[in-house]
Protein backbone atom coordinates (compact mmCIF):
# COMPACT_ATOMS: atom_id res chain seq x y z
CA UNK A 1 0.00 0.00 0.00
CA UNK A 2 2.85 2.52 0.85
CA UNK A 3 4.19 2.00 -2.69
CA UNK A 4 1.28 2.38 -4.23
CA UNK A 5 0.67 5.51 -2.21
CA UNK A 6 4.27 6.83 -3.02
CA UNK A 7 3.69 6.00 -6.62
CA UNK A 8 0.61 8.32 -6.90
CA UNK A 9 2.48 11.03 -4.98
CA UNK A 10 3.21 14.38 -5.74
CA UNK A 11 6.78 14.09 -5.15
CA UNK A 12 6.09 11.33 -7.80
CA UNK A 13 4.54 13.28 -10.11
CA UNK A 14 6.95 16.01 -9.65
CA UNK A 15 10.19 14.05 -10.39
CA UNK A 16 8.12 12.03 -13.39
CA UNK A 17 6.76 14.84 -15.69
CA UNK A 18 8.91 18.24 -15.45
CA UNK A 19 11.54 16.46 -15.71
CA UNK A 20 11.42 13.95 -18.11
CA UNK A 21 8.71 14.46 -20.68
CA UNK A 22 7.70 18.03 -19.99
CA UNK A 23 11.26 19.10 -20.63
CA UNK A 24 11.86 21.65 -23.16
CA UNK A 25 8.42 21.89 -24.19
CA UNK A 26 6.20 25.02 -24.52
CA UNK A 27 2.43 24.30 -24.37
CA UNK A 28 2.90 20.57 -24.90
CA UNK A 29 5.30 20.57 -27.76
CA UNK A 30 9.00 21.99 -28.35
CA UNK A 31 9.00 26.45 -28.89
CA UNK A 32 10.16 25.42 -33.08
CA UNK A 33 7.52 23.23 -33.50
CA UNK A 34 4.45 24.34 -35.73
CA UNK A 35 1.44 22.78 -37.69
CA UNK A 36 1.87 21.97 -40.75
CA UNK A 37 1.04 24.03 -43.95
CA UNK A 38 -1.40 21.61 -45.26
CA UNK A 39 -3.52 22.07 -42.40
CA UNK A 40 -3.43 25.71 -42.37
CA UNK A 41 -3.32 26.75 -46.26
CA UNK A 42 -6.80 24.11 -46.54
CA UNK A 43 -10.08 26.14 -45.44
CA UNK A 44 -11.57 21.76 -45.40
CA UNK A 45 -8.96 20.03 -43.90
CA UNK A 46 -8.55 23.36 -41.47
CA UNK A 47 -11.83 23.29 -40.37
CA UNK A 48 -11.99 19.59 -39.60
CA UNK A 49 -8.62 20.17 -37.46
CA UNK A 50 -10.21 23.02 -35.36
CA UNK A 51 -13.37 20.51 -35.13
CA UNK A 52 -11.67 17.49 -33.89
CA UNK A 53 -9.65 19.87 -31.59
CA UNK A 54 -12.89 21.16 -29.98
CA UNK A 55 -13.87 17.78 -28.93
CA UNK A 56 -10.37 17.33 -27.09
CA UNK A 57 -11.16 20.51 -25.60
CA UNK A 58 -14.57 19.08 -24.68
CA UNK A 59 -13.57 16.29 -22.98
CA UNK A 60 -10.36 18.23 -20.91
CA UNK A 61 -12.64 19.99 -19.46
CA UNK A 62 -15.10 17.30 -18.21
CA UNK A 63 -11.80 15.69 -16.73
CA UNK A 64 -10.80 18.74 -15.04
CA UNK A 65 -14.17 19.29 -13.69
CA UNK A 66 -14.02 15.28 -12.19
CA UNK A 67 -10.97 15.02 -10.84
CA UNK A 68 -11.07 18.59 -8.66
CA UNK A 69 -15.00 17.67 -8.18
CA UNK A 70 -14.10 14.33 -6.78
CA UNK A 71 -11.05 15.81 -4.78
CA UNK A 72 -13.81 16.48 -1.70
CA UNK A 73 -15.17 13.52 -2.04
CA UNK A 74 -12.40 11.41 -1.88
CA UNK A 75 -12.26 8.85 1.04
CA UNK A 76 -8.52 9.29 2.03
CA UNK A 77 -5.65 11.68 1.70
CA UNK A 78 -3.35 9.57 -0.70
CA UNK A 79 -6.13 9.69 -3.23
CA UNK A 80 -7.18 13.64 -2.16
CA UNK A 81 -3.55 13.99 -3.29
CA UNK A 82 -3.35 12.27 -6.53
CA UNK A 83 -6.04 13.81 -7.77
CA UNK A 84 -4.82 17.03 -7.26
CA UNK A 85 -1.77 16.11 -9.69
CA UNK A 86 -4.96 15.15 -12.03
CA UNK A 87 -6.65 18.59 -11.58
CA UNK A 88 -3.19 19.74 -12.80
CA UNK A 89 -2.87 17.79 -15.72
CA UNK A 90 -6.23 17.81 -16.68
CA UNK A 91 -5.93 21.84 -16.62
CA UNK A 92 -2.86 21.35 -18.67
CA UNK A 93 -4.41 19.25 -21.77
CA UNK A 94 -7.03 22.20 -21.45
CA UNK A 95 -4.42 24.47 -22.03
CA UNK A 96 -2.67 22.72 -24.32
CA UNK A 97 -5.34 22.24 -26.68
CA UNK A 98 -6.60 25.85 -26.61
CA UNK A 99 -3.67 26.88 -27.50
CA UNK A 100 -3.79 24.48 -30.31
CA UNK A 101 -6.80 25.90 -31.40
CA UNK A 102 -5.37 29.36 -31.38
CA UNK A 103 -2.12 27.98 -33.44
CA UNK A 104 -4.89 26.96 -35.84
CA UNK A 105 -6.02 30.35 -36.00
CA UNK A 106 -8.88 30.73 -34.00
CA UNK A 107 -9.27 34.06 -32.12
CA UNK A 108 -8.90 34.37 -28.09
CA UNK A 109 -12.03 36.36 -27.98
CA UNK A 110 -14.14 33.49 -30.70
CA UNK A 111 -13.22 30.69 -28.22
CA UNK A 112 -16.12 29.84 -26.94
CA UNK A 113 -18.27 30.61 -29.32
CA UNK A 114 -15.63 27.89 -31.45
CA UNK A 115 -16.08 25.71 -28.48
CA UNK A 116 -19.89 26.03 -28.52
CA UNK A 117 -20.21 25.28 -32.60
CA UNK A 118 -18.08 22.11 -32.90
CA UNK A 119 -18.80 20.90 -29.42
CA UNK A 120 -20.66 17.08 -30.59
CA UNK A 121 -24.13 16.80 -28.61
CA UNK A 122 -23.33 13.40 -27.94
CA UNK A 123 -19.53 14.08 -26.23
CA UNK A 124 -21.54 16.85 -24.40
CA UNK A 125 -23.99 13.93 -22.88
CA UNK A 126 -20.92 11.94 -21.93
CA UNK A 127 -19.45 14.43 -19.64
CA UNK A 128 -23.11 15.38 -18.29
CA UNK A 129 -23.38 11.55 -17.24
CA UNK A 130 -20.20 11.73 -15.68
CA UNK A 131 -20.62 14.97 -13.94
CA UNK A 132 -23.92 14.17 -12.43
CA UNK A 133 -21.92 11.30 -10.45
CA UNK A 134 -19.15 14.29 -9.35
CA UNK A 135 -22.16 16.59 -8.26
CA UNK A 136 -23.33 13.82 -6.41
CA UNK A 137 -19.99 13.40 -4.73
CA UNK A 138 -20.19 9.53 -5.53
CA UNK A 139 -16.76 8.75 -5.71
CA UNK A 140 -16.76 5.64 -6.46
CA UNK A 141 -19.33 6.55 -9.74
CA UNK A 142 -16.96 9.12 -10.03
CA UNK A 143 -13.51 7.19 -10.52
CA UNK A 144 -14.48 4.21 -13.14
CA UNK A 145 -16.58 7.07 -15.11
CA UNK A 146 -13.38 9.63 -15.17
CA UNK A 147 -9.88 7.07 -14.46
CA UNK A 148 -11.54 4.15 -16.65
CA UNK A 149 -13.81 5.24 -19.16
CA UNK A 150 -13.24 8.72 -20.16
CA UNK A 151 -9.33 8.30 -19.59
CA UNK A 152 -9.53 5.21 -21.34
CA UNK A 153 -11.54 6.41 -24.09
CA UNK A 154 -9.01 9.58 -24.00
CA UNK A 155 -5.81 6.90 -24.00
CA UNK A 156 -7.38 5.15 -27.39
CA UNK A 157 -8.16 8.25 -29.13
CA UNK A 158 -4.83 9.87 -28.59
CA UNK A 159 -3.07 6.81 -29.62
CA UNK A 160 -4.79 6.53 -32.82
CA UNK A 161 -4.18 10.34 -33.20
CA UNK A 162 -0.69 10.20 -32.63
CA UNK A 163 -0.27 7.49 -34.83
CA UNK A 164 -1.93 9.48 -37.69
CA UNK A 165 0.14 12.78 -36.97
CA UNK A 166 3.93 11.39 -36.14
CA UNK A 167 4.50 11.18 -39.91
CA UNK A 168 3.26 14.40 -40.85
CA UNK A 169 2.72 16.95 -37.88
CA UNK A 170 5.51 16.41 -35.09
CA UNK A 171 4.00 19.20 -33.25
CA UNK A 172 1.02 17.60 -32.22
CA UNK A 173 2.21 14.42 -32.14
CA UNK A 174 4.46 15.71 -29.49
CA UNK A 175 1.61 17.22 -27.46
CA UNK A 176 0.01 13.98 -28.05
CA UNK A 177 2.74 12.18 -26.28
CA UNK A 178 2.53 13.98 -23.38
CA UNK A 179 -1.39 13.58 -23.02
CA UNK A 180 -1.00 10.03 -23.17
CA UNK A 181 1.43 10.05 -20.88
CA UNK A 182 -0.19 11.55 -18.49
CA UNK A 183 -3.55 9.31 -19.07
CA UNK A 184 -1.71 5.85 -18.76
CA UNK A 185 -0.84 7.42 -15.09
CA UNK A 186 -4.30 8.25 -14.50
CA UNK A 187 -5.93 5.27 -15.72
CA UNK A 188 -3.43 3.50 -13.62
CA UNK A 189 -5.06 4.99 -10.64
CA UNK A 190 -8.71 3.96 -11.69
CA UNK A 191 -7.80 0.81 -11.37
CA UNK A 192 -5.60 0.55 -8.08
CA UNK A 193 -7.73 2.31 -5.85
CA UNK A 194 -11.02 1.39 -7.15
CA UNK A 195 -10.67 -2.20 -7.12
CA UNK A 196 -10.62 -2.25 -3.38
CA UNK A 197 -13.27 0.06 -2.89
CA UNK A 198 -15.40 -1.81 -5.51
CA UNK A 199 -15.08 -5.27 -3.07
CA UNK A 200 -15.91 -2.92 -0.23
CA UNK A 201 -19.53 -1.98 -2.42
CA UNK A 202 -20.21 -4.40 -4.37
CA UNK A 203 -23.64 -2.65 -3.93
CA UNK A 204 -22.30 -0.05 -6.05
CA UNK A 205 -21.86 -2.30 -8.88
CA UNK A 206 -25.61 -2.00 -11.23
CA UNK A 207 -25.02 1.73 -10.99
CA UNK A 208 -21.74 1.91 -12.02
CA UNK A 209 -22.36 -0.54 -15.22
CA UNK A 210 -25.09 1.31 -15.91
CA UNK A 211 -23.48 4.26 -16.11
CA UNK A 212 -20.40 2.20 -18.24
CA UNK A 213 -23.10 1.41 -20.67
CA UNK A 214 -24.51 5.12 -21.10
CA UNK A 215 -21.18 7.10 -21.01
CA UNK A 216 -20.05 4.33 -23.95
CA UNK A 217 -23.21 4.74 -26.22
CA UNK A 218 -22.32 8.73 -26.54
CA UNK A 219 -18.65 7.68 -26.79
CA UNK A 220 -19.90 5.29 -29.91
CA UNK A 221 -22.18 8.01 -30.90
CA UNK A 222 -19.21 11.16 -30.85
CA UNK A 223 -17.24 8.79 -32.95
CA UNK A 224 -19.41 7.83 -35.52
CA UNK A 225 -20.15 11.50 -35.89
CA UNK A 226 -16.53 12.33 -35.86
CA UNK A 227 -15.36 9.63 -38.61
CA UNK A 228 -18.36 9.41 -40.79
CA UNK A 229 -18.90 13.52 -41.51
CA UNK A 230 -14.91 14.02 -41.80
CA UNK A 231 -13.96 15.98 -45.24
CA UNK A 232 -10.06 15.52 -44.17
CA UNK A 233 -9.56 12.34 -46.47
CA UNK A 234 -11.89 13.42 -49.86
CA UNK A 235 -10.10 17.15 -49.21
CA UNK A 236 -6.31 15.35 -48.94
CA UNK A 237 -6.69 13.30 -51.70
CA UNK A 238 -8.36 16.05 -54.12
CA UNK A 239 -5.41 17.87 -53.30
CA UNK A 240 -3.28 14.93 -54.48
CA UNK A 241 -1.41 14.53 -50.95
CA UNK A 242 -0.68 10.89 -49.76
CA UNK A 243 -2.29 9.59 -46.10
CA UNK A 244 0.50 8.66 -44.36
CA UNK A 245 0.67 4.62 -43.80
CA UNK A 246 0.59 5.23 -39.90
CA UNK A 247 0.25 1.64 -37.95
CA UNK A 248 -2.43 1.70 -35.31
CA UNK A 249 -3.53 -1.64 -33.67
CA UNK A 250 -2.24 -4.35 -36.50
CA UNK A 251 -3.78 -1.86 -39.35
CA UNK A 252 -2.80 0.69 -41.90
CA UNK A 253 -4.73 3.59 -41.46
CA UNK A 254 -3.71 5.04 -44.57
CA UNK A 255 -5.53 2.79 -46.64
CA UNK A 256 -8.70 2.72 -44.53
CA UNK A 257 -12.41 4.47 -45.09
CA UNK A 258 -13.36 6.73 -42.43
CA UNK A 259 -15.88 4.21 -41.48
CA UNK A 260 -13.13 1.52 -41.01
CA UNK A 261 -11.41 3.61 -38.77
CA UNK A 262 -14.45 4.32 -36.26
CA UNK A 263 -14.30 0.62 -36.12
CA UNK A 264 -11.06 -0.29 -34.95
CA UNK A 265 -11.07 2.47 -33.05
CA UNK A 266 -14.65 1.80 -30.95
CA UNK A 267 -13.33 -2.00 -31.25
CA UNK A 268 -10.11 -1.05 -29.29
CA UNK A 269 -11.61 1.24 -26.80
CA UNK A 270 -14.30 -1.62 -25.88
CA UNK A 271 -11.89 -4.04 -25.47
CA UNK A 272 -9.69 -2.16 -23.09
CA UNK A 273 -12.84 -1.23 -20.99
CA UNK A 274 -13.60 -5.02 -20.52
CA UNK A 275 -9.85 -5.67 -19.71
CA UNK A 276 -10.14 -2.95 -17.15
CA UNK A 277 -13.32 -3.18 -15.79
CA UNK A 278 -13.10 -6.66 -15.24
CA UNK A 279 -9.46 -6.26 -13.47
CA UNK A 280 -11.60 -4.33 -10.65
CA UNK A 281 -14.38 -6.50 -10.37
CA UNK A 282 -17.43 -5.18 -12.29
CA UNK A 283 -19.00 -6.53 -15.34
CA UNK A 284 -18.85 -4.87 -18.44
CA UNK A 285 -22.15 -3.62 -20.42
CA UNK A 286 -21.97 -4.32 -23.93
CA UNK A 287 -23.69 -0.79 -25.29
CA UNK A 288 -26.11 -0.09 -28.20
CA UNK A 289 -24.44 0.80 -31.53
CA UNK A 290 -25.53 4.14 -32.53
CA UNK B 1 11.20 21.55 -16.87
CA UNK B 2 11.40 23.41 -20.11
CA UNK B 3 14.22 26.00 -21.16
CA UNK B 4 11.53 29.15 -21.61
CA UNK B 5 13.10 32.69 -21.09
CA UNK B 6 11.63 34.29 -17.83
CA UNK B 7 9.13 36.27 -19.32
CA UNK B 8 8.79 39.74 -17.84
CA UNK B 9 5.50 39.75 -17.02
CA UNK B 10 4.38 42.91 -15.78
CA UNK B 11 5.26 44.87 -19.01
CA UNK B 12 2.32 42.62 -20.76
CA UNK B 13 -1.08 44.50 -21.20
CA UNK B 14 -3.14 43.89 -18.78
CA UNK B 15 -5.21 41.01 -20.61
CA UNK B 16 -2.38 39.57 -21.82
CA UNK B 17 -0.38 39.64 -18.07
CA UNK B 18 -4.00 37.77 -16.73
CA UNK B 19 -3.58 35.43 -19.28
CA UNK B 20 0.23 34.70 -18.76
CA UNK B 21 0.05 34.34 -14.61
CA UNK B 22 -3.23 31.98 -14.86
CA UNK B 23 -1.43 29.67 -17.32
CA UNK B 24 0.06 26.10 -16.33
CA UNK B 25 2.96 27.40 -18.09
CA UNK B 26 3.83 29.64 -15.90
CA UNK B 27 3.30 28.35 -12.92
CA UNK B 28 5.52 25.63 -14.38
CA UNK B 29 8.65 27.43 -14.70
CA UNK B 30 8.08 29.37 -11.64
CA UNK B 31 7.90 26.00 -9.14
CA UNK B 32 11.58 24.85 -11.26
CA UNK B 33 13.30 27.26 -9.46
CA UNK B 34 12.54 25.93 -6.35
CA UNK B 35 11.32 22.46 -5.97
CA UNK B 36 13.73 21.49 -8.71
CA UNK B 37 16.14 19.01 -6.77
CA UNK B 38 14.15 18.82 -3.55
CA UNK B 39 12.10 15.65 -1.95
CA UNK B 40 9.35 16.13 -0.21
CA UNK B 41 10.53 20.36 -0.31
CA UNK B 42 13.89 19.97 0.95
CA UNK B 43 16.99 19.04 -0.27
CA UNK B 44 18.14 15.73 0.72
CA UNK B 45 21.36 17.08 1.87
CA UNK B 46 20.05 19.56 4.42
CA UNK B 47 20.90 18.44 7.98
CA UNK B 48 17.81 17.50 9.56
CA UNK B 49 17.99 19.32 13.06
CA UNK B 50 14.91 18.66 14.04
CA UNK B 51 14.46 18.64 18.01
CA UNK B 52 15.65 15.93 20.14
CA UNK B 53 13.58 16.63 23.49
CA UNK B 54 10.20 15.11 23.71
CA UNK B 55 8.75 17.89 24.47
CA UNK B 56 9.99 20.22 21.75
CA UNK B 57 9.30 17.14 19.43
CA UNK B 58 5.74 17.18 20.50
CA UNK B 59 5.30 20.79 20.05
CA UNK B 60 6.53 21.11 16.60
CA UNK B 61 4.36 17.99 15.64
CA UNK B 62 1.41 19.82 16.81
CA UNK B 63 2.29 23.33 14.75
CA UNK B 64 2.74 21.11 11.66
CA UNK B 65 -0.88 19.42 12.77
CA UNK B 66 -2.54 22.58 12.61
CA UNK B 67 -0.58 23.85 9.01
CA UNK B 68 -1.73 20.29 7.55
CA UNK B 69 -5.36 21.07 8.69
CA UNK B 70 -5.02 24.23 6.81
CA UNK B 71 -3.30 23.32 4.06
CA UNK B 72 -6.41 20.50 3.65
CA UNK B 73 -9.11 23.59 3.87
CA UNK B 74 -6.80 24.87 1.13
CA UNK B 75 -7.27 21.97 -1.11
CA UNK B 76 -10.93 21.33 -0.35
CA UNK B 77 -11.62 25.08 -0.85
CA UNK B 78 -9.25 25.26 -4.19
CA UNK B 79 -10.75 22.02 -5.46
CA UNK B 80 -14.04 23.12 -5.02
CA UNK B 81 -13.70 26.76 -6.68
CA UNK B 82 -12.83 25.10 -9.61
CA UNK B 83 -16.79 24.36 -10.26
CA UNK B 84 -17.41 27.97 -9.48
CA UNK B 85 -14.75 29.84 -11.56
CA UNK B 86 -16.38 32.49 -13.94
CA UNK B 87 -14.21 30.94 -16.86
CA UNK B 88 -11.22 28.88 -17.94
CA UNK B 89 -8.36 30.84 -17.21
CA UNK B 90 -9.52 30.91 -13.89
CA UNK B 91 -9.97 27.52 -13.69
CA UNK B 92 -6.20 26.68 -15.00
CA UNK B 93 -5.03 28.84 -12.30
CA UNK B 94 -7.25 27.11 -9.26
CA UNK B 95 -5.87 23.56 -10.66
CA UNK B 96 -2.11 24.64 -10.11
CA UNK B 97 -3.39 26.20 -6.75
CA UNK B 98 -4.73 22.51 -6.45
CA UNK B 99 -1.91 21.06 -7.02
CA UNK B 100 0.42 23.34 -4.74
CA UNK B 101 -2.04 22.88 -2.00
CA UNK B 102 -2.02 19.08 -2.74
CA UNK B 103 1.80 19.46 -2.25
CA UNK B 104 1.90 21.70 0.75
CA UNK B 105 -0.07 18.88 2.66
CA UNK B 106 2.25 16.03 0.99
CA UNK B 107 5.45 17.87 2.45
CA UNK B 108 3.94 18.47 5.73
CA UNK B 109 2.58 15.06 6.50
CA UNK B 110 5.79 13.50 5.02
CA UNK B 111 7.86 15.77 7.77
CA UNK B 112 4.86 14.84 10.83
CA UNK B 113 6.43 11.06 9.81
CA UNK B 114 9.85 12.21 9.81
CA UNK B 115 9.47 13.44 13.06
CA UNK B 116 7.53 9.56 14.07
CA UNK B 117 4.26 10.04 13.34
CA UNK B 118 3.32 6.75 12.73
CA UNK B 119 -0.47 8.26 10.74
CA UNK B 120 0.03 12.19 9.83
CA UNK B 121 -3.28 12.38 9.03
CA UNK B 122 -4.93 10.99 11.58
CA UNK B 123 -3.16 12.64 14.10
CA UNK B 124 -3.05 16.12 12.93
CA UNK B 125 -6.81 15.65 12.60
CA UNK B 126 -6.56 15.41 16.83
CA UNK B 127 -4.64 17.78 17.28
CA UNK B 128 -5.44 20.34 15.32
CA UNK B 129 -7.14 23.71 16.80
CA UNK B 130 -10.83 23.96 17.00
CA UNK B 131 -10.88 27.35 15.75
CA UNK B 132 -8.85 26.45 12.55
CA UNK B 133 -11.47 23.41 12.18
CA UNK B 134 -14.28 26.07 12.50
CA UNK B 135 -12.99 28.21 9.98
CA UNK B 136 -12.38 25.06 7.26
CA UNK B 137 -15.77 24.59 8.00
CA UNK B 138 -16.59 28.31 6.82
CA UNK B 139 -14.88 28.53 4.22
CA UNK B 140 -16.43 25.03 2.66
CA UNK B 141 -19.50 26.62 3.38
CA UNK B 142 -18.48 29.57 1.33
CA UNK B 143 -17.57 27.28 -1.43
CA UNK B 144 -20.55 25.10 -1.61
CA UNK B 145 -22.88 28.58 -1.47
CA UNK B 146 -21.36 29.27 -4.96
CA UNK B 147 -19.99 32.54 -3.68
CA UNK B 148 -17.27 33.14 -5.65
CA UNK B 149 -16.11 36.81 -3.91
CA UNK B 150 -16.86 35.40 -0.70
CA UNK B 151 -15.09 31.96 -1.08
CA UNK B 152 -12.05 33.67 -2.75
CA UNK B 153 -11.81 36.06 -0.22
CA UNK B 154 -11.71 33.28 2.22
CA UNK B 155 -9.85 31.42 0.87
CA UNK B 156 -6.99 33.57 -1.11
CA UNK B 157 -6.48 36.64 0.59
CA UNK B 158 -7.74 35.35 4.63
CA UNK B 159 -6.25 32.21 4.92
CA UNK B 160 -3.26 32.53 2.57
CA UNK B 161 -2.19 35.45 4.47
CA UNK B 162 -2.84 34.10 7.56
CA UNK B 163 -0.53 31.06 6.15
CA UNK B 164 1.87 33.53 4.84
CA UNK B 165 2.19 35.96 8.05
CA UNK B 166 2.52 32.20 10.27
CA UNK B 167 4.78 30.24 8.28
CA UNK B 168 7.31 33.64 7.41
CA UNK B 169 7.56 33.96 11.28
CA UNK B 170 7.99 30.16 11.75
CA UNK B 171 10.65 30.09 9.29
CA UNK B 172 13.05 32.48 10.75
CA UNK B 173 13.48 30.48 13.81
CA UNK B 174 12.80 26.71 12.27
CA UNK B 175 15.53 23.82 12.73
CA UNK B 176 16.75 23.66 8.65
CA UNK B 177 14.46 21.09 6.92
CA UNK B 178 11.26 22.44 8.38
CA UNK B 179 11.99 26.26 6.97
CA UNK B 180 13.42 24.96 3.66
CA UNK B 181 9.60 23.30 3.43
CA UNK B 182 7.98 26.40 5.04
CA UNK B 183 10.12 28.55 2.26
CA UNK B 184 9.16 26.41 -0.39
CA UNK B 185 5.18 26.66 0.63
CA UNK B 186 5.70 30.85 1.03
CA UNK B 187 6.62 30.83 -2.49
CA UNK B 188 3.32 29.29 -3.41
CA UNK B 189 1.18 31.38 -1.45
CA UNK B 190 2.69 34.52 -2.17
CA UNK B 191 1.31 33.34 -5.99
CA UNK B 192 -1.95 32.60 -4.16
CA UNK B 193 -2.27 35.29 -2.26
CA UNK B 194 -1.54 37.69 -5.81
CA UNK B 195 -4.42 35.82 -7.50
CA UNK B 196 -7.10 36.34 -4.95
CA UNK B 197 -6.47 40.20 -4.82
CA UNK B 198 -6.48 40.33 -8.65
CA UNK B 199 -9.69 38.58 -8.72
CA UNK B 200 -11.00 40.46 -6.45
CA UNK B 201 -10.15 44.11 -6.65
CA UNK B 202 -11.28 44.05 -10.24
CA UNK B 203 -14.82 43.13 -8.86
CA UNK B 204 -14.71 45.39 -6.43
CA UNK B 205 -13.80 48.07 -8.70
CA UNK B 206 -16.70 46.92 -10.92
CA UNK B 207 -19.26 46.47 -8.41
CA UNK B 208 -18.63 48.21 -5.07
CA UNK B 209 -22.13 46.38 -3.43
CA UNK B 210 -19.72 43.48 -3.52
CA UNK B 211 -17.64 45.30 -0.63
CA UNK B 212 -20.25 45.50 1.75
CA UNK B 213 -20.99 41.42 1.61
CA UNK B 214 -17.02 40.32 2.10
CA UNK B 215 -16.92 43.24 5.01
CA UNK B 216 -19.47 40.87 6.69
CA UNK B 217 -17.61 37.58 5.44
CA UNK B 218 -14.43 39.33 7.50
CA UNK B 219 -16.30 40.08 9.98
CA UNK B 220 -17.50 36.76 10.65
CA UNK B 221 -13.95 34.94 10.12
CA UNK B 222 -11.80 37.34 11.74
CA UNK B 223 -12.13 36.17 15.26
CA UNK B 224 -11.23 32.80 13.97
CA UNK B 225 -8.46 34.13 12.49
CA UNK B 226 -6.93 36.50 15.12
CA UNK B 227 -7.58 33.27 17.81
CA UNK B 228 -5.94 31.65 15.14
CA UNK B 229 -2.90 34.07 14.86
CA UNK B 230 -2.18 34.25 18.90
CA UNK B 231 -2.52 30.13 19.31
CA UNK B 232 0.08 29.80 16.42
CA UNK B 233 2.26 32.87 17.50
CA UNK B 234 2.05 31.08 21.20
CA UNK B 235 2.79 27.74 19.32
CA UNK B 236 6.10 28.77 17.48
CA UNK B 237 7.69 30.99 19.82
CA UNK B 238 6.93 34.29 18.52
CA UNK B 239 7.95 36.69 21.19
CA UNK B 240 5.37 38.44 22.65
CA UNK B 241 6.28 42.08 20.74
CA UNK B 242 6.30 40.81 17.34
CA UNK B 243 2.86 39.26 17.87
CA UNK B 244 1.47 42.39 16.85
CA UNK B 245 3.86 42.96 13.84
CA UNK B 246 2.71 38.65 12.95
CA UNK B 247 -1.74 40.21 13.32
CA UNK B 248 0.03 43.65 10.85
CA UNK B 249 1.12 41.43 8.55
CA UNK B 250 -2.09 39.39 8.26
CA UNK B 251 -4.55 42.71 8.01
CA UNK B 252 -1.85 44.38 5.55
CA UNK B 253 -3.22 42.36 3.34
CA UNK B 254 -6.94 42.87 3.60
CA UNK B 255 -6.15 46.23 4.01
CA UNK B 256 -4.55 46.23 0.69
CA UNK B 257 -8.16 45.52 -1.07
CA UNK B 258 -9.25 48.86 1.11
CA UNK B 259 -10.87 46.93 4.56
CA UNK B 260 -9.89 48.60 7.34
Amino acid sequence: MADTIDAYSIQNWLESCPQSYLMDTEYGHGPEEKEPDFILDNEVVLEETIKATVQLVVGERCALSASSGLINAAPDEASRRFLATQTLDEARHVEVFTHRLYDLGVKKQDLEGTIQRYANPNLVKFAEILLEKVDRKDFVSGVVGQNIVLEGMAFSVFEMMHAMNEPVNAKFAHTLSGTIADERRHVGFGENRIGSLIQQHPEKRPEVEQMQKEMSYFMLATFADAFRNNQTANELEAAGIERPHSEYQGVDLGTMEPEEMEQVLADTVLKEFKTRLGRIGIEYQTPARP
Amino acid sequence: MGTAPVREVHDLEHERFLEEVHSFEFWFHSVEGYLSGTTYGHREETVDDSPSGAVDRQHLITVLSNYCIGEMAALEGASGLIAIAPNQLTKIFLSTQVADEGRHLEVLLHRMRDLGVKYPAQEADRRASRGLKQFRHELLRLVQGRDWEAAIFAQNVILESLEFAVFRAHAEGADPVTKEILDGIIKDERRHIGFGENELGRRLHAAPHVRTRLARVREELDHLILDMLEDSSREIGVEPDRKAELARAYLQSVERLGFT
